[in-house]
């Protein structure tokens, strides 16, 4: 057996989703997986600022997330 | 002087006849241009009280001084009425050829006074001026009107026109340019059509003053490539505005069914990445190297221009999750000169009203072709329903009663743009004190109360932050008159357009200077509001009632069982107004006024109500 995993739903937002290639997946993270580890999984320039929420609330970077969590993770708009 | 011609032409419609007026350096200095300009003139020359669609009132076309010049997206033009829908002061930007035309013509402002006793257009080059039969184009939507006028004067020509919204003065009814939408929100094209005005032509040949024409030259072509460069590497146009869509379903700010839903299942059949997959054109405003204007196919098969605010409104508001209908109703919106957002709003009021068994009436939410149709009747007031379809929200509201005024999504009258602010109390307020109604031009803070600070919190950072926003998005960008997006979306420093305004003006301002004067037409524009409505009291500021009512709150997602507290939304207003220098009524204090310059204005509003 392998150590437990979470699900997590990653729902990219605007110029997000061409630069890493989808718009929403579920993805497999170790049990104790923050928002940072989910960041890091992808090939996001980190530098760039981003809002990321977790089930529609503005979320910090070393969260711990639970199975079943939906993560999306936006540029930063600033209003049309 | 540099950096501004100097001149206002001014256009008498009743008997045909214009002259050119000189401002001097203190003038320009003090209202800089654009909003300025406009809100200064309207100010000083409009009687309060008079029918904001009689030959009293005045049109005003105002660009600025970094208007035309090249630099990052300084294509814009600022036109401005005091408002038939909303009584108070009216203003829009948009994209036009209009711009450089008419500083090349050698005037920074066009007043348009009196009317003419049947449908002309203007032609205008450098000092003539010609009041031509528009009989031809009477009666047609503004693509015909458009292309009619480019094939007589060529495509270089700057055009603002009406379509059958503004000639049969719909109270949302906006102005027209072919190269950036339209503007104008609150019914500036129905004045256009009370003057029998269905389109002003200019073309000029003079050169821009500008101070240091070299300079500027190379440094703002420099710009505009550093900001394509910058577009290209964040992606933003990929998606434009409309990649906000998927984020406010998200965060449960989205409008649905009348504002009465924040998210939905479907939201995405709808959103900017579908819309860019359907892309078949991109069009942008002149002078710009991250052009907005996604270009789809529409049900009927037209090209059809979308940004987030037309799809919110049209779409999801409306329960219409087919993003092809969306964009026929957003290409009949364009085509009839209607505003979307107001469209939008005014229709999902409609249906709701009819949900709630406040009128009777065929129309259901989600139901695309009806709202075609009642599109058509708003923009000709045919029948009952067009005309009442036609004066907004707030209107119909007041006609059929049964306390339907409370879900009327709108704030003095102009209706909310896609911001569901159910449970955003820093947007709310931004909405609230939005100095033409709720427009979110003014102010946009959603990502910052959802970031940089606490969603619920009602605390005096985010009024700071509201102001902070005003003064850049209402105040800046609308005098110096140029888009705000490569500030917002690509994070281009402010700092630029205080260079862009030197060079272009021989003066030495700093971003302070700047916020003196957005802080002044702020406090004007108040002033004006007041002056029309002289028992100003801050309910006015206020959004609709059902944010603060508990049983409207959702019931799953995000921010179930969340809305808005008044005592709260009171406090942060105080904040607001504290900080503004204003009363508690939300009117600028004479000590205020005084402070920026105002002390004639403060008299005359004075001779209204009394300024503490
Ligand atoms: S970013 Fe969009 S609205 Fe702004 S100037 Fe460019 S095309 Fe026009």
């Amino acid at each position: 057996m392998g150590s437990p995993e979470i699900k997590i739903t990653v729902k990219l937002i605007g110029p997000f989703v061409n630069q890493i290639g989808f718009s929403e997946k579920v993805l497999s993270f170790p049990d104790g997986a923050t928002v940072e580890t989910v960041l890091s999984s992808l090939p996001l320039d980190p530098k760039r600022p981003k809002i990321v929420t977790r089930n529609g609330q503005a979320v910090a970077s070393g969260e711990k997330l639970k199975d079943g969590d939906r993560l999306a993770i936006s540029p930063i708009y600033s209003g049309g | 002087m540099y950096g501004w011609t100097g001149n206002i032409l001014r256009i008498n419609l009743t008997n045909r006849t214009h002259k050119v007026e000189h401002f001097d350096e203190e003038f320009a200095r003090k209202w800089v241009g654009g909003r300025g300009f406009a809100l200064k003139i309207l100010w000083d020359e409009l009687k309060p009280g008079i029918d904001p669609l009689g030959p009293e009132n005045k049109l005003i076309v105002a660009v600025g001084p970094i208007a035309g010049v090249p630099a990052p997206n300084t294509g814009k033009t600022v036109v401005a009425a005091k408002s038939p829908l909303t009584g108070g002061y009216g203003d829009g930007n948009l994209g036009t050829r209009v711009t450089e035309q008419m500083r090349k013509a050698g005037y920074d402002a066009i007043i348009i006074e009196g009317k003419s006793d049947s449908p002309i257009y203007l032609y205008i080059e450098d000092d003539k001026v010609e009041y031509l039969p528009a009989d031809e184009i009477w009666g047609r939507g503004t693509y015909d009107t458009h292309n009619w006028l480019y094939k007589k004067y060529g495509k270089g020509a700057g055009v603002l026109s009406i379509g059958q919204g503004g000639e049969n003065m719909n109270l949302y009814a906006m102005v027209r340019s072919l190269e950036g939408r339209a503007g104008g929100r609150p019914g500036i094209g129905a004045v256009m059509g009370s003057k029998k005005l269905k389109a002003i032509v200019i073309k000029g040949s003079k050169p821009i003053p500008v101070a240091d024409p070299e300079g500027m030259r190379k440094l703002g072509l420099e710009d505009l490539r550093k900001v394509g460069e910058i577009d290209k590497k964040t992606g933003w146009s990929i998606q434009g505005t409309t990649g906000v869509l998927a984020w406010c379903n998200e965060v449960a700010a989205l409008p649905v069914h009348n504002m009465r839903k924040t998210h939905h299942p479907e939201a995405w059949r709808i959103d900017g990445e579908r819309l860019n997959n359907a892309r078949v054109a991109t069009y942008g405003c002149p002078n710009c190297t991250m052009r907005c204007g996604i270009t789809i196919l529409d049900r009927e098969g037209r090209e059809s221009e979308l940004d987030y605010e037309n799809i919110g409104m049209l779409g999801s508001n409306l329960d219409i999750f087919e993003l092809d209908q969306v964009a026929s109703l957003n290409y009949l919106c364009d085509d009839y000169g209607l505003d979307t957002i107001s469209a939008g709003g005014t229709l999902a009021f409609y249906a709701d009203a009819i949900e709630q068994g406040a009128i009777k009436g065929d129309f259901r939410f989600g139901d695309a072709e009806m709202a075609k149709k009642l599109l058509g009747m708003a923009a000709r007031r045919e029948g009952e329903v067009g005309n009442l379809l036609a004066d907004g929200s707030l209107r119909m509201a007041r006609q059929i009663g049964h306390n339907s005024e409370a879900y009327a999504m709108q704030v003095k009258g102009l209706e909310i743009s896609a911001y569901n602010c159910k449970f955003i109390p820093g947007m709310a307020l931004a909405f609230g004190t939005s100095p033409i109604g709720a427009h979110h031009k003014e102010s946009w803070v959603i990502t910052y109360e959802l970031k940089q600070s606490q969603r619920d919190s009602y605390g005096p950072e985010k009024a700071a932050k509201v102001i902070e926003l005003q003064r850049i998005r209402g105040g800046l960008f609308e005098f110096i008159v140029a888009c705000r997006f490569p500030w917002i979306e690509l994070g281009w420093e402010l700092e630029h357009y205080a260079e862009y305004f030197n060079k272009t003006t021989g003066l030495n301002w700093t971003l302070d200077d700047f916020w003196k004067v957005a802080d002044r037409i702020y406090a004007l524009m108040k002033f004006f509001w007041v002056r029309e409505f002289p028992f100003w009291d801050r309910t006015r500021d206020y959004p609709p009632m059902i944010w603060f009512d508990p049983k409207n709150a959702d019931t799953e997602g995000p921010i179930a069982g969340k809305y808005l507290e008044l005592d709260k939304y009171n406090q942060l207003l105080d904040y607001y107004y504290e900080q503004r220098g204003w009363d508690k009524r939300g009117i600028p204090t004479r000590k205020t006024a005084e402070a920026l310059g105002l002390k004639q204005e403060a008299d005359e509003v004075e001779k209204f109500t009394r300024l503490e």
